[in-house]
C-alpha cells in the first residue's frame, strides 16, 4: 500500500507541475459545460417565419396572429404576392414560409375545408419536424375552437363530451428544460474525457520519456504501479464531477434530487472503468498523439453519440446497438445519472446497470493489467 | 520557386513516412461517418411505452391498438396500477405511460367524456416532447372519430395545413449530419496536422537549422502547409463520395464550387494551425490547444450539429466570429439546396476574410528569429 | 591596409557585444575577431553563453547592444544576407530522421538554391566526404550517431559557405567518430573555409588555431593554445596522489604557498610558484598529516588547468 501511495504522490506532484494537463482536467470540463449548456439545445423557439398572405381576410389574419402569438415563431418578413419564395428559403432568411391562398376566408365561411400551405426548410430535419408539429398544433387549436363554436350554434354542444378527456402529465421535468436532460449526459461525457485521456496520455508520456522503464526496474508489483497511476486521476475526476454539479446548479439551476452517496458510488465504478480504458489505450499506443487519437475515437465520440446522450439508442442499427452494449459503459451510467439527478431515485432500481458496469470495469482492468505485464517481458 | 518546391517535396516525403497518417486520414473519417450517418438519428423515434389498462373493455383495447400499431410506440410492458408506473420510468425502461382508467368503455358507450392519462418522462426532453406529440396526435384522432360517429351532420369547415418540405422532403436527419462530418473532419485533421507539423520541427531542432538558411518565411509556410491543403482536398473527395454514394445525400450544387469553398475553409484551418504552432512549444500543447481552444468551440458554435437559431442571443452573436459557421451554411447550401455563389457570396467573403486574417496574423508571429 | 581589405580578412568581428534575456545576461561585453581560414574554438562550460553568441552571429538573435559583423555584414542590418553565405550546424544534428540520406541532402541543397548539375556535383562531394557511399537510401534515423553528425555537417556546407558555425558538433558521439569528425574539420580548413566551433571537450580545443574561453557570458582569455598556457610561465603545476584526496584538498587550500587546487579523479592538481619548493612542501605537509604515501610530480599544464585558473580568478574577483 505504501508503494502505491508513493507512486500516487509522485503522480500528483507531476500533475500539479504541469499546468497544461491541470488545465485540461479542470478547465476543459467547465468550458464544455458552458459550451454545451448553451449551444446544445434542441428546444426550438423563435422560428424564423415568413408569411405570404394572398387573402388578407380576417380569417387569414387570425391564423397568422395565432402563430405569432404562440411565441414559437418570429415573423421575419411579410412577402408580397408573387415574390420569389425559393430565393428566400435558399438564402436561409426564414425556416418556414406560410402561404395563405386567395379565397381562404371565403371558403371557411362557406363551410368548406380551406388549405394553407407551409413551406419548410428541411435541411435541419429535427427543427423541421418540430416546426411542423407546432403549426399543426396551432391549426388544430383553431379548428377545435371553430368546431366548438359551430356545435354550440347548432345546439349540439352535448356531443363535445364524447371527446376523450386527455391529461398529459410530464414527470420529473414538467417544463421540459433541456439543461435537466443535458447535465447527466455532460457528466458522463466529461468524465470519460478526462479519465480516459489523462490516464492514457500520462502513461504514454512516461513511456516516451523512458521513466516507465525506471519504475518497472524497481521492486514494484504491476498492481502497485497501476493503482498508483489510477488513484490521483480518480480523485481529480471526482473533483471535476463536484465542479460540474456546482456549475450546473449555479448556471442552469439543476439540482441533484437523489441521494449523494449513491451518486458517488455509481460515479466511482464508472470512473474506474474509464480509467482502465485509458490504461488499456496506453498499452497499445506508443506516442501521445496516437493515444490522443485512439482516445477520441474509442471513448469520446462513442460516448457522445452512442450512449443515448444525444440520440436514442433504440433507433440505431443493430450492430451499433451491440457496440453500445459492449464498449460504451456510459450508456449504463447515463441511465443511473438521470435516475438519481433528475428523477430523485436511489441506486436500487439500477442493480442491472451497476452489474454491467462492474463487468466492464473488471474486464477492462484485467486486460490492461495483462497487457501491461506482458510488455515487461 | 525552386526552394518552395523542395520544401513541398520534403513535406510529402515526411507525410508518407508518418505512421499516424493512415489512422488519422482513413480511420477517423470512417468512424465519424458511421457514427453520424447511423447513430445520429432522430428520425422515426419509437417511444418505449408502458400500458396501464384498468378498463379492459373493447373500447380501451381499440385505443391501445391505435398506439401500438402506430409505429411510433413500442409496447414494453403492462401494469395494473398507476403506482407501478414509477419504477419503469425511473429505470428508463419506458418513456411514456398510457393510463386508461376503469370506466373508459362505459363512458365511450354513454357518450360521456372518457378519461385517459399520459405520463411522460421529462428527463429526456427531446424524447418527451416527441412522445407527447405522438400521443397527442393519436388521442385527437380517436376523439375526432368518437365525435364523428355520434355526429350525423356533414363535414365541418376546417383549416388544413398542407406542408411541403423543401430540400429534404423525407426529413432525414442523415442529410443534415453527414455533410457536417466533412466540415468537422477537415477542421480536425488539417488544423492538428498543420499545428503539429511546425511544432515538431521546433522540438527536433530542424526549425532552428532552417532559420539559419536563406529560406524565406513565406516559402517555409506555404511549403509546409500546401501538403495539408492537398490532403484536405483528398478528404473532401473521399467524404463527399461516401456521403453521396453510400448515404445517398444529394449533391445538388456544383462540385467545383464545393471545392473552391473548401479551399477557403482550408485557409482558415491551416492559418489557425500555424497560429497555434507559433504559440505552442511542444506537440502536446499544440494538440490540446487546437482541441480545446479552437476546435470544440468551432464545432459546437458553428451550427453544424446544434442549430444556431436555438442558442441564446448573446451566443448567436458570438457565432459570427466562428469561420466554420459560414462553411456550414455553404456546405448545406451546396449539398441540399443546390444554390450557387449568387446566394452564398456573403458567406464566401466572410470565410475568405477570416482565412486571410488568420494566415496574416500567423505569418507575422512566425519570424525567422528565435 | 585599407579598411575594406581588413574587413575581408576578418570573417567574424564582435565589439562589446551584449545579449540579455530579461534580467539574465547571456553574453556580456564580448569582443573578438576571427580571421579567414582559421579554426576558431569557442570553449566554455554549459551555459557559458557560447550558443547564444553563435545565434547572434547567425542572425537568429538580435544583439541587445554592441556590434557584430559576419563577412563584413552587420547582423542587425541584413541577417538574411548573412544566412545566404554561412553554414550552421546546431547542437542536435538537425536532420529529418524519417527521410533518407539523399532526401536530406537534396532538401538542404534545395533550400540553398542548389539545383541541376551544381547540386549533383555537391551531392557526390558530400557522399564522399561523409563516407556514406552505398547508404544513400537508408533512413537517416537508422544511422549511428557519428554518421548522422557527418551528414549534418555535409548538409550545412552544401552551398560552399565561406564560414561554418558548428555548435557543439561532437556532443554525444563516441571518441572514434569524434576523431574522424575533427579530421573533416581540418580538411575543410585546408580548403580555406573558416570554422567557428564551440565545444566543452578540452582535448578538441587543441585542434583549434585560436581559442576563446567563455565563462558566465564573459570572454576570459583569447589566443593560441600556447599563448593561453603562458599564464603558467612563472609557475608550475604539480600532480599529487595520496590516499585521502578530499582531506588533502582541504589542507592544501589553506596554505599561502599554494596558488590553486583542483581535483581530477583520484589525483589533485596544485599550482605553485616553484616546482621544487612546492614539491617539498607538499610532501612534508601531507605526510605530516598522516595522509601517506604521497606522490608529487611536475606536469605540463593542460588546457583544463588554464580553464580552471581563469574561472578561479574570476570567482575570486567577485
Amino acid at each position: 500500500m505504501r508503494r502505491t501511495w508513493a507512486i500516487a504522490i509522485k503522480e500528483i506532484k507531476q500533475i500539479s507541475r504541469d499546468p497544461i494537463t491541470l488545465l485540461m482536467l479542470i478547465g476543459a470540463p467547465m468550458l464544455m459545460l458552458v459550451l454545451y449548456g448553451y449551444a446544445l439545445n434542441f428546444d426550438v423557439e423563435d422560428v424564423a417565419l415568413a408569411v405570404q398572405d394572398r387573402d388578407l381576410s380576417s380569417a387569414s389574419r387570425e391564423l397568422v396572429d395565432r402563430l405569432i402569438g404562440s411565441n414559437r415563431f418570429e415573423l421575419v418578413a411579410t412577402l408580397p404576392p408573387g415574390s420569389d419564395i425559393q430565393e428566400f428559403l435558399d438564402r436561409g432568411d426564414a425556416v418556414a414560409v406560410l402561404i395563405i391562398p386567395e379565397r381562404f376566408g371565403q371558403k371557411l365561411a362557406a363551410g368548406e375545408t380551406s388549405e394553407a400551405q407551409l413551406l419548410i426548410d428541411g435541411v435541419d430535419s429535427n427543427t423541421a419536424t418540430t416546426v411542423l408539429g407546432y403549426v399543426n398544433g396551432i391549426a388544430a387549436g383553431i379548428n377545435a375552437t371553430r368546431a366548438r363554436e359551430s356545435l354550440r350554434v347548432e345546439g349540439n354542444e352535448h356531443l363535445l363530451s364524447a371527446m376523450i378527456n386527455y391529461q398529459p402529465r410530464v414527470w420529473y421535468n414538467p417544463e421540459m428544460v433541456s439543461s435537466l436532460f443535458l447535465v447527466p449526459g455532460l457528466i458522463a461525457f466529461l468524465l470519460m474525457f478526462t479519465a480516459v485521456l489523462s490516464t492514457a496520455l500520462s502513461v504514454v508520456r512516461e513511456k516516451e520519456r523512458g521513466t516507465l522503464e525506471q519504475l518497472r526496474v524497481k521492486p514494484l508489483r504491476t498492481s502497485h504501479i497501476l493503482l498508483g497511476k489510477l488513484l490521483p486521476y480518480l480523485a481529480i475526476s471526482l473533483a471535476g464531477v463536484v465542479l460540474i454539479l456546482v456549475a450546473a446548479r449555479v448556471l442552469f439551476g439543476v439540482e441533484v434530487r437523489g441521494p449523494y452517496p449513491d451518486l458517488f458510488l455509481a460515479t466511482c465504478l464508472f470512473l474506474v472503468g474509464a480509467l482502465g480504458w485509458g490504461l488499456l489505450i496506453s498499452t497499445i499506443a506508443d506516442s501521445q498523439a496516437v493515444a490522443f487519437q485512439i482516445g477520441v475515437l474509442s471513448a469520446l465520440l462513442p460516448t457522445l453519440l452512442l450512449s443515448g446522450f444525444l440520440f436514442p439508442i433504440r433507433n440505431m442499427p443493430q450492430p451499433l446497438q451491440i457496440i453500445s452494449y459492449i464498449l460504451v459503459p456510459a450508456r449504463y451510467y447515463l441511465v443511473i445519472l438521470r435516475g438519481i439527478i433528475v428523477k430523485g431515485s436511489d441506486l436500487s432500481p439500477f442493480w442491472d446497470q451497476m452489474a454491467y458496469m462492474a463487468i466492464y470495469t473488471f474486464v477492462v482492468l484485467t486486460l490492461a493489467a495483462v497487457r501491461f505485464k506482458r510488455q515487461e517481458g | 520557386m525552386y526552394v518552395l518546391w523542395r520544401v513541398i517535396v520534403k513535406e510529402f516525403l515526411q507525410l508518407r513516412q508518418d505512421k499516424r497518417i493512415i489512422p488519422t486520414v482513413v480511420l477517423g473519417p470512417v468512424v465519424q461517418l458511421i457514427l453520424f450517418g447511423y447513430a445520429a438519428n432522430l428520425d422515426v423515434a419509437t417511444v418505449p411505452l408502458l400500458l396501464v389498462d384498468q378498463d379492459r373493455s373493447a373500447a380501451s383495447r381499440e385505443l391501445v391498438d391505435n398506439f401500438v400499431s402506430s409505429t411510433y410506440f413500442e409496447l414494453m410492458g403492462v401494469e395494473d396500477a398507476v403506482k407501478d408506473v414509477e419504477p419503469w420510468l425511473v429505470a428508463g425502461r419506458a418513456d411514456l405511460a398510457l393510463v386508461i382508467g376503469a370506466g373508459y368503455g362505459n363512458a365511450v358507450a354513454a357518450g360521456r367524456s372518457p378519461q385517459v392519462q399520459v405520463i411522460v418522462d421529462g428527463s429526456n426532453s427531446t424524447a418527451a416532447s416527441l412522445g407527447l406529440g405522438y400521443a397527442n396526435g393519436i388521442l385527437q384522432a380517436e376523439s375526432a372519430r368518437l365525435v364523428a360517429t355520434r355526429l350525423q351532420a356533414g363535414e365541418r369547415s376546417l383549416i388544413e395545413i398542407v406542408p411541403r418540405v423543401w430540400y429534404n422532403p423525407d426529413l432525414k436527419s442523415r442529410w443534415f449530419y453527414v455533410p457536417a462530418v466533412l466540415a468537422m473532419i477537415l477542421m480536425i485533421i488539417t488544423m492538428v496536422l498543420a499545428s503539429m507539423g511546425i511544432v515538431r520541427e521546433k522540438e527536433i531542432g530542424t526549425l532552428e537549422q532552417l532559420m539559419v538558411t536563406p529560406i524565406r518565411s513565406w516559402q517555409l509556410i506555404v511549403g509546409k502547409l500546401s501538403p495539408f491543403a492537398v490532403l484536405g482536398l483528398i478528404i473532401t473527395f473521399l467524404v463527399t463520395g461516401i456521403a453521396v454514394g453510400w448515404f445517398g445525400v444529394p449533391l445538388r450544387g456544383s462540385l467545383m464550387l464545393l471545392i473552391l469553398m473548401t479551399m477557403l475553409l482550408l485557409l482558415n484551418t491551416l492559418g489557425l494551425g500555424l497560429l497555434v504552432s507559433t504559440i505552442a512549444n511542444n506537440q502536446q500543447q499544440a494538440m490540446m490547444g487546437s482541441a480545446f481552444v479552437v476546435m470544440l468551440p468551432q464545432i459546437y458554435l458553428s451550427g453544424l450539429i446544434f442549430p444556431i437559431d436555438n442558442m441564446p442571443e448573446v451566443i448567436q452573436y458570438i457565432t459570427y466570429a466562428i469561420p466554420l459557421r459560414y462553411y456550414a451554411t455553404i456546405l448545406r447550401g451546396i449539398f441540399l439546396k443546390g444554390v450557387g455563389i449568387d446566394v452564398l457570396w456573403p458567406e464566401a467573403l466572410a470565410l475568405a476574410a477570416f482565412g486571410i486574417g488568420f494566415l496574416a496574423l500567423a505569418s507575422l508571429r512566425f519570424q525567422k528569429r528565435l | 591596409m585599407s579598411e575594406e581589405t581588413q574587413n575581408r580578412r576578418l570573417v567574424v568581428e564582435a565589439k562589446h557585444l551584449v545579449k540579455r534575456f530579461g534580467k539574465f545576461t547571456a553574453v556580456d561585453d564580448l569582443t573578438l575577431s576571427v580571421n579567414e581560414g582559421e579554426v576558431f574554438g569557442f570553449l566554455g562550460s554549459n551555459g557559458a553563453g557560447k550558443t547564444t553568441a553563435i545565434r547572434v552571429f547567425c542572425g537568429l538573435l538580435k544583439p541587445t547592444s554592441g556590434m557584430a559583423r559576419v563577412l563584413g555584414i552587420d547582423v542587425t542590418d541584413d541577417p538574411e544576407e548573412i544566412k545566404r553565405r554561412i553554414g550552421y550546424m546546431s547542437q542536435r544534428f538537425s536532420l529529418y530522421e524519417e527521410l533518407t540520406v539523399l532526401q536530406n541532402l537534396r532538401f538542404f541543397g534545395g533550400v540553398y538554391g542548389l539545383r541541376g548539375k551544381a547540386y549533383k556535383e555537391r551531392e557526390k562531394w558530400a557522399i564522399e566526404m561523409t563516407n556514406l557511399q552505398g547508404k544513400e537510401h537508408l533512413q537517416t534515423g537508422d544511422l549511428p550517431g557519428g554518421w548522422k553528425q557527418r551528414l549534418a555537417l555535409a548538409c550545412a556546407v552544401m552551398h560552399r559557405p565561406k564560414i561554418v558555425f558548428l555548435d557543439e558538433p561532437t556532443s554525444g558521439v563516441d571518441p572514434i567518430s569524434r576523431r574522424r569528425f575533427w579530421r573533416l574539420i581540418d580538411e575543410m580548413a585546408g580548403e580555406g573555409i573558416t570554422v567557428f566551433v564551440t565545444t566543452h571537450y578540452l582535448d578538441e580545443a587543441e585542434h583549434c588555431d585560436r581559442l576563446a574561453l567563455m565563462h558566465a557570458g564573459k570572454l576570459m582569455a583569447l589566443g593560441t593554445v600556447s599563448e593561453l598556457k603562458e599564464v603558467f610561465s612563472d609557475r608550475a603545476v604539480l600532480e599529487v596522489k595520496c590516499p585521502d584526496i578530499i582531506a588533502a584538498l582541504d589542507l592544501m587550500s589553506g596554505q599561502d604557498w599554494v596558488l590553486e587546487t583542483s581535483v581530477f579523479g583520484t589525483r589533485m592538481h596544485v599550482v605553485v610558484r616553484n616546482a621544487q619548493e612546492g614539491k617539498r612542501l607538499t610532501l612534508q605537509l601531507l605526510e605530516g598529516s598522516g595522509n601517506a604515501p604521497v606522490e608529487a610530480r611536475e606536469i605540463v599544464p593542460s588546457l583544463e588547468d588554464v580553464f580552471i585558473h581563469h574561472i578561479e580568478k574570476e570567482e575570486a574577483a567577485k
